[in-house]
This record gives C-alpha cells, structure tokens and sequence, in this order.
C-alpha cells in the first residue's frame, strides 16, 4: 500500500494489499448476503442461510474468512511497519486513521458475531452493551445508538456491521493506500485463499439462542478481552482497547527508548492478551 | 507473497475447497425435508420431515396446530435432521423439562406447577410408610419425596429398596428406566395422557395425547403394591404356582386370567362402579390426580370425592350432603353416557345402632387382595435396575410370598374414630442386613379403600364372628390403629347379644 513497488524493497511486504483484497471480498460476499438476513429474525435468517439456501453455507464461509482475513492482515501489516520502522512514511492524520482500523476490524468482526443470533452472539451481545453503557456521560445513549433498543431486533447492529463500520474500513484502508479499490493481486489472492477456508474448513452455526451451553466464547479475536473481563469491571472493555490504540498511535511520534519503549509495552500487552486467550480456550474444554 | 507458487498453491487451496463445497452442498440438498415448513403460523421445519398422518397426535395438540417443537423442543427452524433434534425431548411431560414442554406459557403452565405438588410426583407416602417399616423412622407421616430419595447420596437400606423397586411408579422416572411393572407408560404428564403401549403392540409414530384417560393408564402403575387398578377391574393376582394344581387359587366359577405382563390373576368380583361402566377419572377429579397446589403425606389425603359425595346422607359436618336432590346423575367422562346416581337410602341398615362410625366401604367393599407373607431380603450377589442410577446395578432386593389370596377386608378404627377397611398387607419378615439395615419382623395393619364395592353390603357375621384378626402393631399410619381392648369387649358384646 505505502509501497507499491512489489520485492524486497517494499516497506510493509504485501500484507497491507491482502488486507485490502480481504476486504473487498468481504464485502462483496457480505452484499450477497444482505437479501437473506432478517435483523428480526437473526437466528431464523442463519439457518435458513447455512441450510436452506443453495451455496448458503458457503457464501457465509467466505464471508466469515475473509473478514477474519481483514483483521490478521492488517495486524500483520502493523507488525511489519513496526519492525521496518515505516511508520513515518505516512503523515500524522492518515497514520492516526490507519491505527484506528484496527479496533474498527475488531467492531465490525464483533457485529458480524453478533448478527449470528445464537446462544454466544446473545451472551456477546450483552457484554458488548455493558461495556458501552459504562463509557462516561452518555453511555447508555451511546449503547442504544450501536445496538439498538429493541430486545431480538439486531436492526441497528446490522446497520453498524454493514454500514458504518465497513465504510469507515473502507475510507481509512483507501486512504491509507492510495487507492479506492484493491489492486487485483491483492484481491485474487485474499479469494482465493477464502475459498479455500471456506470449502474445506466448514463454518459450523451455535447453539440456538435460548440454550445455555455450558461455555460461551465470544469472537476470537475478543477471547483475551472477555478472559481479562472476568477480573476487571466492564470499563475495562473500552479502556483497554483504547489505551493500546493510543500506545500504538504514539509510536510514530517516539525516538530512541521511548520507542522501545512503547513497542516493548504494546509486546507485553499482546503477550498477556494471548495468555487470556489461552486460558478461556482451556476453561471452555474442562 | 505475490509469487507463483502463492498464487498456485492458493489456486490448489481454492480448488480443493470447492470440490469439498460441493459435496456439502449436495449432502444439504438431499437431507433437507420436501413438506410444509409452517405450522401454528409459525416457521416450523419438524413437518418437512415429519409429514406422515401417523405422525400427528391429532385433537388439541394436531402437528400443523402446534408444530412438533412446542412440545419436543428442538429446533424448528434447522434444515438438517442432526441439528432440528439438537435439545429434542422424547419424551414431552417428563417432570425434568415440563416447565418448557407441556408446562410452557399458554399452555398447561397453571397444572404443571400442580404436578409437583401431587402425590403422584411427590410419592411421600410410599416413601416414609417404606422408611417407618424399615424400622429408620419412627412415624409413617414423612415429608421426604421419591425425588429426595433418588438423590440420597448414601442411601439407606429403605432407600435403597425404594430406589429399586418402588421409584419406578413415581411420576419424575422417565420411560427409558420404567421396569416390567409400568409397561408402556410415559412419565410425568405423559404418564396418563399419553395412550399406553403394551409389549409387543406395534408401535404407533405418535400416540394420541388427551385428558380422557382409560383405566387402563391409571392400571399401567397401579397394578402393584395394593393392586388398586386390578382390584377395581376385579382381577386378583395369585403367584404362578398357586395358577394350576389341586389348589388352584382360580377355581371355577372363578376365571384365571393372564395380566398385561403375563402375571396370573383370578377373575372375581368387579367394583359396582366399574359394572356401570365408569373409569377411574369419575371419581378422581384432576385435583386429586395433579394435586391442588398443597403437598400431602398421603395419598388419602388428596382425595375429594368420597361416596358421601354423590351417595349421601352427609354423615358429618363438613361433608357435602347429597340427599337433599331428589335426582342426581353422573355423566361418564370418556364416553358423556349418563348414569342416575341412587342415594344412600335412610332405611333400618344404614341407621343400625352402633354401627355410625362405619365408612360406607366396611360394609361395601367386598374383598381385597391380601399377601399376608412377604419376605423381603437383599442379595448383593444379583443385579437389578436401580432407579436412580438408571441402569442395572450390583445387588438386588427380592420379595418371596407363600401366596396371595383375597378376602372381606378387616376393620380397623381411624384417628378420627371412624371404622374403615383395613387389610394385613404387612406380615413381613425382613432382611436388610445385606443392605445396611437390619433384620425386621412387622405385623402391620394398612387403612385401604379397597375399589371393590358391592351392590350388598357384606353380612353381620363377615365382621362379628370373623376369626380373631392377628395381633397388629400400632399401624402403619399415625392416626390408625388396631381395636384397643375396650373396643374389643365392645366387639365381643356385640358379637354375643347377635347370638
């Protein structure tokens, strides 16, 4: 993205171009989706999705894949930056909007859980609004605003995961590039390797939503949060994510051992977030 | 990353994923079911599979009215077979899931929450009569429920004998662990409103499910211990070796016949009420079978309808006199015929001097089944169902008789002086030393409402100059006691003024 240039000169390798191309496939796939889903009927909509519909399980594969293709690519282009120390290449305001993609990837994966409807997306659903009701001042109005008020309705999740979210993924990864569409390596390959995930490992569907398993995991991505949330009080569920989106922010600005710093912190973090991944993963087979 | 080996291997990848994709989807065109996906007005994907008319219960509870998951649970809205019967229940009415089955709102929410209460469920009787004849507490009058003592962590010998004989009557032990002794019956609400199966039968895809339960239902449990069902049917069991021979139990005019489980019985004397054609359900309303809301020790206690009721004269105060209609009728609960219902008339037999204390069944009830020799010891070397396990377990309880028989009941006089029907059910010798317990002797006398009601009540003599009754302990119940020695001089008197 920042190099064009294809080989060993380019400065983030091609994980940036992956993660474009991840993007256009999920959303071109998610598109597909679109006439099949009933926010009312999020439950009854998966089912009729993954069973009823020709292909339906497939298309909601690809669609799962090359989102969560969005997130891993972009994490690794970050790591790549960071080691090859390219963050200065971009101007301020464009580094501060391409470090926020990576906790709207983190949103728009959690609406897209969320929207399946079943026992976990109902648990996910739940945490995810008390995190929200415990931000400062308008908590509870800014909840609403996301998830909606409607108890069964994921109406306005369904417009965030679709609308809002993928469009700011759009705008920051666009912008961030140089480019309003992937080029056609990157794009090819992230369908290509969708494809291949979807068909060979099949996407499974949860527990209906009035189950009650006896463990409920949220979005993979988020297993570390929800491990950590088991100790810290729900404003940790924003606090953490901010204060890492900061730290990753201030890099570009860092020299020296403040940068090392920073990197050295945004390690550790990572590490712990792995160890409660980890161990939320363990308890869930016990 | 942009390499050709990425791109073909990626191509590989993709390939080999659309082939698997493929099969998937030819595997999901030919599971998913071809009939209608609604019933009730809702979605409802158990009928594209599940269409055959032998499926559908009909009445009330018609598939294309409630669909199959209102009462089975599942998932109606799964297009696959595997996940529809995720959370299936095979069994809707068993106590476990009644409140989400048969107990849902809307439905039968209001009489599930009853169950609970019933004597059926709660088996509280059974349990501390069992217990108190054991010798592990010391009145008959116990709260502890059949469900407490499925979950006795170390159970007691009675425990352990309630758990291997007794629990399977109770309404919370689900089909799959019923015994030989309740053939065919569902558990919970299904217990009675679910048509029986009987060995053998061919299965039927759905049994018809109502609230006109046939005798035969409330006979699917209650064929053992005191035979009540049987006794009501005029059917009384006899042990195998007492069906043939020089002493045969059955001798003529006296039928033998052969019970749904291939136990003899002699064919005697029908309840009157039952030659008029009426079912158990005539005389015990929904109050007495699902219970009111208010646990009770015994099952006598839950009783609304004695013969008072529809007979009279009301004899004492609380009772609901009946005399003051000039014409009562009954109307059959399974088939609407209506029957006129004779009052108890205010003639020289009913006003006997002396004679007030009497229920209406000490002179009525003809007989009752009697087993005056029950031993009863535990063989840890068998195997036998356990209850609460669930499966066979090591050790087994096994009872002995030298015969059963039937006879006029014995009289007894009650807590509250009343004179009713009791029998000697309890001549039992017990061995539970192998179980924990102890060796036991019992001579107990059990208050019974024998279920055979005879037109004519049975003669003075049958009371009066009956054979001095064996000595009794105290009774099985608080409250019921054997004639103390004033009431036996009593006896002896009257016995020698009708000389």
């Amino acid at each position: 993205m920042d190099a064009p240039a294809p080989g060993a000169g380019a400065p983030s390798g091609g994980f940036g171009r992956l993660s474009f191309g991840f993007l256009a496939v999920s959303v071109l796939s998610g598109t597909l989706l679109v006439p099949f889903y009933t926010p009312a009927a999020a439950w009854e909509s998966l089912e009729k999705i993954q069973s009823g519909l020709a292909w339906g399980f497939f298309l909601r594969a690809v669609h799962a894949y090359a989102s969560f293709g969005v997130l891993v690519a972009t994490a690794a282009h970050a790591v790549q930056v960071l080691a090859a120390r390219t963050e200065r290449q971009l101007p301020a305001g464009v580094w501060w909007r391409s470090v926020l993609l990576l906790p709207v990837t983190v949103a728009a994966l959690l609406g897209g859980f969320v929207l399946r409807g079943d026992a976990e997306a109902v648990a996910a659903l739940a945490i995810w609004r008390r995190i929200l009701e415990s931000l400062p001042l308008a908590g509870a109005e800014i909840a609403r605003l996301f998830l909606g008020s409607v108890p069964g309705d994921l109406g306005a999740v369904a417009l965030h995961h679709a609308g809002t979210l993928t469009l700011l993924l759009w705008l920051f990864t666009a912008e961030h590039a140089g480019r309003f569409i992937p080029d056609a390596r990157g794009a090819v390959l992230a369908a290509l390797v969708s494809l291949a995930l979807a068909g060979t490992v099949p996407l499974p569907l949860g527990a209906p939503p009035a189950a009650a398993p006896a463990h409920l995991l949220g979005p993979w991505s988020l297993l570390g949060l929800q491990g950590a949330l088991g100790y810290l009080a729900p404003a940790a569920g924003w606090l953490l994510p901010l204060a890492f989106v900061l730290l990753l922010g201030l890099v570009r600005h860092a020299e020296g051992r403040v940068r090392r710093a920073l990197l050295a912190t945004l390690a550790a973090s990572c590490a712990a977030y792995a160890f409660f991944t980890v161990r939320v993963l363990l308890s869930s087979r016990v | 990353m942009f390499r050709t080996f990425a791109f073909v291997a990626a191509l590989c990848a993709a390939l080999l994923g659309l082939l698997t994709a493929w099969s998937r989807e030819a595997r999901r065109e030919r599971a998913i079911g071809r009939g209608a996906d609604r019933a009730g007005g809702r979605v409802e994907r158990c009928v594209t599979c599940h269409a055959k008319a032998s499926e559908d219960p009909g009445g009330a509870h018609a598939r294309l009215a409630l669909g199959c998951a209102s009462c089975h649970l599942g998932n109606p809205l799964a297009f696959s077979k595997e996940r529809a019967h995720e959370g299936l229940e095979r069994e809707p009415g068993a106590l476990a899931t009644v409140r989400e089955t048969c107990g849902r709102e809307g439905c039968h929410a209001r009489e599930a929450a009853r169950v609970a209460s019933s004597p059926m469920a709660r088996a509280s009787g059974i349990v501390s009569v069992d217990r108190f004849a054991f010798g592990e507490i010391p009145s008959p009058d116990g709260s502890e429920t059949m469900t407490d003592v499925l979950r006795a962590a170390n159970p007691t010998a009675a425990q352990s004998h309630l758990r291997r004989l007794c629990a399977g009557c109770h309404l919370g032990t689900r089909r799959v662990s019923r015994d030989d002794a309740i053939h065919g019956n569902g558990s919970g609400c299904s217990a009675c409103h679910v048509e029986r199966r009987l060995p053998g039968a061919p299965p039927r895809a759905h049994p018809p499910v109502d609230s006109r339960v046939g005798d035969d239902r409330c006979l699917g449990c209650h064929n053992r211990s005191l035979r009540i069902a049987l006794s009501y049917e005029g059917l009384a069991e006899i042990e195998p070796f007492q069906a043939k021979g020089p002493d045969a139990a059955c001798a003529a005019p006296v039928a033998l016949v052969a019970l749904h489980d291939g136990r003899p019985a002699c064919r005697v004397s029908p309840d009157v009420h039952r030659e008029a054609g009426m079912a158990c359900i005539d005389c015990h309303l929904h109050t007495d079978l699902m219970g009111d809301g208010t646990a009770r020790a015994h099952k006598e206690e839950q009783v609304e309808v004695t013969c008072e009721v529809c007979h009279g004269p009301a004899r004492q105060s609380g009772e609901r006199a009946c005399s003051s209609f000039s014409r009562w009728t009954l109307v059959r609960k399974l088939d609407g015929a209506v029957l006129p219902v004779k009052q108890t008339p205010r003639d020289a037999n009913h006003a006997r001097k002396g004679h007030e204390r009497l229920s209406c069944s000490s002179c009525h009830a003809a007989w009752v089944p009697t087993c005056d020799t029950c031993h009863t010891s535990f063989d840890p070397g068998k195997r036998q169902w356990d209850f609460a396990a669930g499966k066979e377990t090591a050790g087994a309880w096994v009872e002995r008789s030298e015969g059963f028989s039937w006879a006029p009941p014995l009289l007894g006089v009650r807590g509250d002086g009343r004179i009713v029907p009791a029998t000697p059910g309890m001549i039992l010798d017990m061995d539970a030393s192998a179980a924990g317990g102890g060796k036991t002797a019992r001579r107990l006398l059990s208050p019974v409402e024998p279920h055979t009601t005879g037109r004519k009540a049975r003669t003075c003599e049958s009371c009066h100059r009956a054979p001095p009754a064996p000595e009794f302990e105290g009774g099985t119940r608080t409250g019921f006691r054997g004639l103390n020695a004033a009431e036996r001089r009593r006896v002896a008197e009257a016995r020698l003024d009708r000389r």
